[in-house]
């Protein structure tokens, strides 16, 4: 095998893409090679996927990033970028947009610890998402499927760029696909869920978009070396300028600093909490997940949400660091446990299954807030982990909830009972995946939920111990949902008479994959864990500095028990 | 010295020669009108005639220009990338106007049609080169007489016949308070020549008692030509006049008055100076008085807000497209309003070309989307209403396509020409340093609020078209100049979001807007 590691980033990009035009170009009629060539796209996607995976293992086992050649990494440090500069090979050449002599906009892509699982998880739910709209979608095949792989393209892009306008990029060309996905093969309410979630979404991401240049504009106006300004939009240039001024603490500049986190944290707050979504700006996505097609509810909850989580963990917290610690954490802590209760209370009330597991999302993606915002190893990694959980399991519950209605054209719990009886293989997966999303240990949710609550139980008790309510809250919501609709008495909804048969071999090969990943990273959690580290350890240096100076400026103890936290971990270079 | 200025007076009539050529054509087009009705054949003579002139453009274009102070302070006209570059956009616009009045102008029409056109094309070359009032006045002037005919020409009813003398009226009123600016600019200088004018300006005005008429001046010409970029508040007439011109007749208004106005205020404000002038205290434009920023600042979000809201409100498409015309005009007005804190070095941040960028970004996606319109019409129903679209994407999915790309691009998504336009802007604006920081910060959070705003009536359309099923699907008849001209629409509005294109783009905005001789003041460093 000898397919160049930066080619195969490039065509991770590229292969949805040309699918996509592709399946737009076959024709209405051709519904048959239409499936099958995104069924193709997406499988090449999952090979390539895990091929740049293995390829960042290997770069980082030869060179691992705590032993760079400056010490300890202060930035982001992507492998295998394409085009790599040959001073540096995590630098690109790339050039997108010229602004002459003293910069550009890059084509500038790579992979790190922390992008790399997500770049898989979403290879890999594209092909249950193909799978699953087989033969559920049958009008405009064409167009569903071109959109259907552009989403995909879009999405590997906003996790694989290390250019700021790129990423925005790719996080703006999510809304198109995903805005007719629901529109046109989405549910009664399609066309009003397709527009509020648009522009709810389009809204927010201009306030971050704002904040992005802001952060670009101080960076070309504050130069590290007076005499060489550069314009540089490269996401880890611009997270080593920031904090090298902030580690400098110039008292000229102290306050000026100071506010300009705050004002860039609110602008990203703006369009990532939008996104993950946080408590009072969620409403969009009950409704969107409700209205969209399955394998649009799949992707939504299984990546776009984590789009929202990742925008934190990438740029907020690098690029704001004090104002995260400061403000961050009272706000979004809050936040998060509120909707971590409030999401499990909503999911409760619900009579339809699907709602039910878009509520349970938002209670899950105030565990991947909370455990970010302990700003320490621990709960960094739990938060990255839950991430990946929540992909998987809700991805997964949103297929079984789409098999479902697929046999019977309704969600309605009251009209299912026993369905244990009837369809076997669907209610075992429907079983482990409740299981695994409630977080039982041996399965996947359970490793994210304690590394979570170890970080945050660190730093604020009182959320930590708040949250982990929501893992029973969740516990009770799914539960006495499998026992309403699987066990018991069998009562069938009312349906045209036609036989229900149990899963078929495609649903069964849709769902497998995603079941051995959870078993796996439940039992073995350790590569993803390990390959992680490093550049999470960045991330955690640059945040717990910062807690050390500005506690020691105000004299005021952010943190319960900092001698706890400043220990330095094992297998840290002293 | 008298020789050498008859030197340089007789010179400039070789820079002209692309301007020569549309008139001439455009002579020969209304004489020749008169004689046979057929539109192929004035077609092609004005393609001709446009393609003659783009020729005309590229051999003087390497000629050298005519320089030194003389040619500066003395001509009535100057040849700067500025000029070329807006003759390029004014022609290439031509080109595409043409193409699109094929279908919509009916044979006995169609001379008097690409006559105007041609002329307006013409004028808005010389509104760019011109460096005197009076030239300047004569060229808008050129603009908009063959306007009043070109509106009136298409239809006769009596919306049609509302919106010309609506335009008409407006139009003279506009050109008086012009004409009543300019003469303060000659009292307080005693000199029509612009450069001359900014050059006393910049010198001058350190002592404090011009502004005071200079404010006067710069009130007046920003009304004056505020009419022609449809700024709030000299928009209302827009609307109306869209609404009940033709499709052709809407798109000219929305593009060729907003170039001309825009590169009239960036010369008559000295946003871009000539050779040889000095911008005042590092600031470009400030010569006649410190407050133009703060006018154009509030202008700017009046607009963008105005524009936006009431797009909101309208159920009729090219009411809707006037009001998101008079909201472009605002983000352009934001970028009008950063210039002079961003006036020297072009390799950063730079607001001017950042306004020349939008301009071509924004003629590519507007004609684009009145040529939509224009081609869906048939002669028994055209389309109006929002309504009229409904079902587009299965009826006539290639349109719908395009349409699609246009209101994206008007929205401001990512990979097409409108995104990099509203990035180039929102950049520049959020750049300015000094103490002004926090007002333009403030402006380009505004312009992000429109621009949320204004997706949700774009997206209506988008949504009315894909998400709808349609009662009465058109039925548009194939028509290969309006296919041409939504093709090349299409094309210029992805490919300028793309490296090569959007790099030869800013290339030459940039260098439009570059100082000739770089003042001091290269690098903001303090903020």
């Amino acid at each position: 095998m000898d397919l160049d590691y930066r080619l195969a980033l490039v065509l991770l990009l590229a292969v949805p893409a040309a699918g996509a035009v592709l399946c737009a170009l076959l024709g209405r009629t051709r519904g048959y090679v239409i499936r099958w060539v995104a069924l193709a796209a997406t499988l090449v996607n999952v090979f390539l996927a895990l091929y740049v995976a293995l390829g960042l293992l290997g770069e980082r086992s030869d060179s691992p990033i705590a032993k760079t050649p400056f010490g300890k990494a202060v930035t982001f440090q992507p492998e295998l970028v394409p085009g790599a500069d040959v001073d540096d090979i995590h630098r690109t050449t790339w050039k997108l947009i010229d602004f002459g002599r003293l910069g550009a906009i890059q084509f500038y892509i790579g992979l790190d610890g922390i992008n790399v699982w997500l770049i898989v998880l979403t290879a890999v739910l594209m092909v249950p998402s193909v799978l699953i709209s087989w033969n559920s979608i049958t009008e405009r095949i064409n167009e569903y499927y071109a959109w259907l792989l552009t989403l995909g393209a879009g999405m590997l892009g906003v996790f694989l760029a290390f250019d700021i306008i790129l990423f925005y990029i790719f996080f703006e060309l999510t809304l198109v696909p995903l805005f007719f996905l629901i529109g046109i093969w989405g549910g009664p309410e399609r066309r009003y869920a397709a527009r509020k979630f648009f522009i709810y979404t389009l809204a927010g991401s201009l306030l971050t978009f704002l904040g992005l240049l802001a952060v670009v504009v101080v960076c070309y106006h504050k130069p590290l070396d007076a005499t060489a300004p550069e314009l540089t939009f490269a996401i880890p240039d611009l997270v080593r300028i920031v904090n090298t001024h902030l580690t400098m603490d110039l008292p000229a500049d102290r306050a000026f600093w100071s506010t300009f986190q705050y004002w860039v944290f609110l602008a990203l707050f703006a369009g990532f909490a939008i996104k993950v979504p946080l408590v009072p700006v969620h409403t969009w996505l009950p409704l969107a997940h409700v209205e969209a097609p399955t394998a649009g509810s799949v992707l939504l909850a299984g990546v776009l949400l984590k789009m929202g989580t990742y925008g934190f963990l990438r740029l907020c917290l690098p690029l704001a660091p004090d104002a995260s610690l400061q403000m961050g954490l009272p706000l979004i802590g809050i936040l998060s446990v509120i909707g971590i209760i409030y999401g499990a209370f909503c999911a409760l009330a619900q009579s339809d299954i699907k709602k039910l597991v878009a509520y349970s999302s938002i209670s899950h993606l105030g565990f991947c807030m909370l455990g970010m915002f302990a700003f320490n190893l621990a709960g960094l990694t739990g938060g990255l982990l839950q991430m990946i959980n929540h992909g998987l399991s809700t991805g997964a519950l949103f297929l079984l909830v789409g098999m479902l209605y697929d046999r019977y054209h309704t969600r309605q719990m009251a009209d299912f009972g026993g369905m244990g009886a009837k369809l076997g293989v669907l209610t075992f997966c429907m079983v482990f995946i409740s299981l695994s999303s409630v977080g039982l240990p041996g399965l996947n949710g359970f490793v994210g939920e304690a590394l979570v609550f170890f970080g945050m139980f660190e730093v604020r008790p009182l959320y930590a111990v708040l949250g982990a309510a929501g893992i029973v809250l969740g516990a009770w919501y799914l539960l006495s949902m499998l026992k309403g609709v699987f066990f018991g008495p069998l009562k069938e909804p009312e349906h045209d008479g036609h036989e229900i048969k149990d899963l078929c071999s495609r649903e069964v090969a849709a769902l497998a994959p995603i079941m051995a990943l959870c078993l796996f990273l439940g039992v073995y959690p350790q590569p993803v864990i390990r390959s992680a580290q490093d550049d999470l350890r960045v991330v955690e240096r640059l945040l717990q500095n910062r807690k050390r100076v500005l506690e020691n400026q105000s004299g005021d103890a952010l943190v319960q028990k900092p001698r706890l936290v400043d220990e330095p971990r094992r297998g840290e270079s002293p | 010295m008298m020789e050498i200025l008859n030197n340089v007076l007789a010179d400039q009539f070789r820079y002209l020669l692309p301007e020569i050529i549309l008139v001439a054509a455009a002579c020969v087009v209304f004489l020749g009108g008169t004689w046979r009705a057929d539109r192929n054949l004035w077609g092609l003579f004005s393609l001709a005639g446009l393609v003659a002139a783009l020729a005309a453009l590229s051999l003087t274009s390497d000629w050298e220009a005519p320089g030194g102070m003389v040619a500066v302070f003395a001509a009535p006209l100057q040849w700067d990338g500025l000029t070329t570059l807006t003759r390029i956009m004014a022609l290439g616009g031509g080109v595409v106007l043409l193409l699109f009045a094929w279908k919509e102008v009916p044979d006995r029409q169609a001379a008097d049609h690409h006559a105007c056109l041609l002329i307006i094309v013409a004028g808005v070359g010389l509104v760019a080169a011109a460096n005197d009032l009076i030239t300047l006045f004569l060229a808008l002037e050129l603009i908009s007489i063959p306007t009043y005919v070109l509106l009136y020409l298409p239809k006769h009813d009596e919306a049609a016949q509302e919106a010309a003398l609506k335009y008409f009226l407006l139009s003279i009123f506009s050109s008086a308070l012009l004409l009543f600016g300019f003469s303060y600019l000659y009292g307080m200088t005693g000199t029509t020549n612009l450069s001359a004018i900014l050059h006393t300006l910049n010198q001058e005005t350190s002592a404090r008692d011009i502004p005071i008429l200079g404010q006067v001046a710069m009130i007046m010409i920003v009304a004056g030509l505020g009419f022609r970029i449809t700024a709030v508040p000299f928009h209302f007439y827009a609307p109306d006049v869209y609404q009940g011109t033709s499709n052709v007749g809407a798109a000219l208004l929305a593009f060729m008055p907003k170039v001309a106005g825009f590169v009239a205020l960036l010369r008559v404000f000295g946003f871009v100076l000539p050779d040889g002038v000095t911008p005042r205290g590092g600031l470009a434009g400030t010569g006649l008085s410190d407050q133009l920023p703060i006018l154009l600042w509030f202008l700017a979000a009046l607009t963008m807000f105005l524009g936006n809201l009431l797009a909101l409100l309208q159920d009729n498409i090219k009411r809707l497209l006037a009001y998101s015309s008079v909201a472009h005009a605002g983000y352009m007005l934001v970028a009008l309003a950063s210039t002079p804190f961003l006036y020297g070095d072009t390799s950063g941040p730079n607001a001017a070309s950042a306004l020349l960028y939008y301009l071509v970004a924004y003629g590519a996606m507007t004609i684009g989307a009145f040529c939509v319109l224009s081609y869906l019409s048939t002669p028994s129903r055209s389309v109006e209403s929002v309504d009229d679209l409904a079902g587009l994407g299965q009826s006539q999915p290639r349109v719908a396509l395009l349409m699609t790309i246009f209101l994206f691009s008007l929205i401001g998504i990512p990979l097409t020409a409108g995104f990099n336009g509203k990035f180039l802007v929102i950049f520049g604006a959020m750049a300015v340093p000094g103490e002004h920081t926090h007002l333009y910060v403030l402006l380009a959070v505004l312009a992000m609020v429109n621009a949320a705003i204004g997706g949700w009536y774009y997206l209506r359309l988008v949504a009315v078209m894909y998400l709808r099923t349609s009662h009465k699907p058109l039925q548009p008849e194939r028509h290969t100049p309006a296919l041409a001209t939504l093709l090349v629409c299409a094309i210029l509005t992805i490919g300028l979001s793309l490296p090569p294109a959007a790099n030869w783009l800013l290339e030459a905005t940039r260098n439009a807007v570059a100082p000739k001789s770089l003042p001091a003041r290269v690098v903001q460093s303090d903020r």
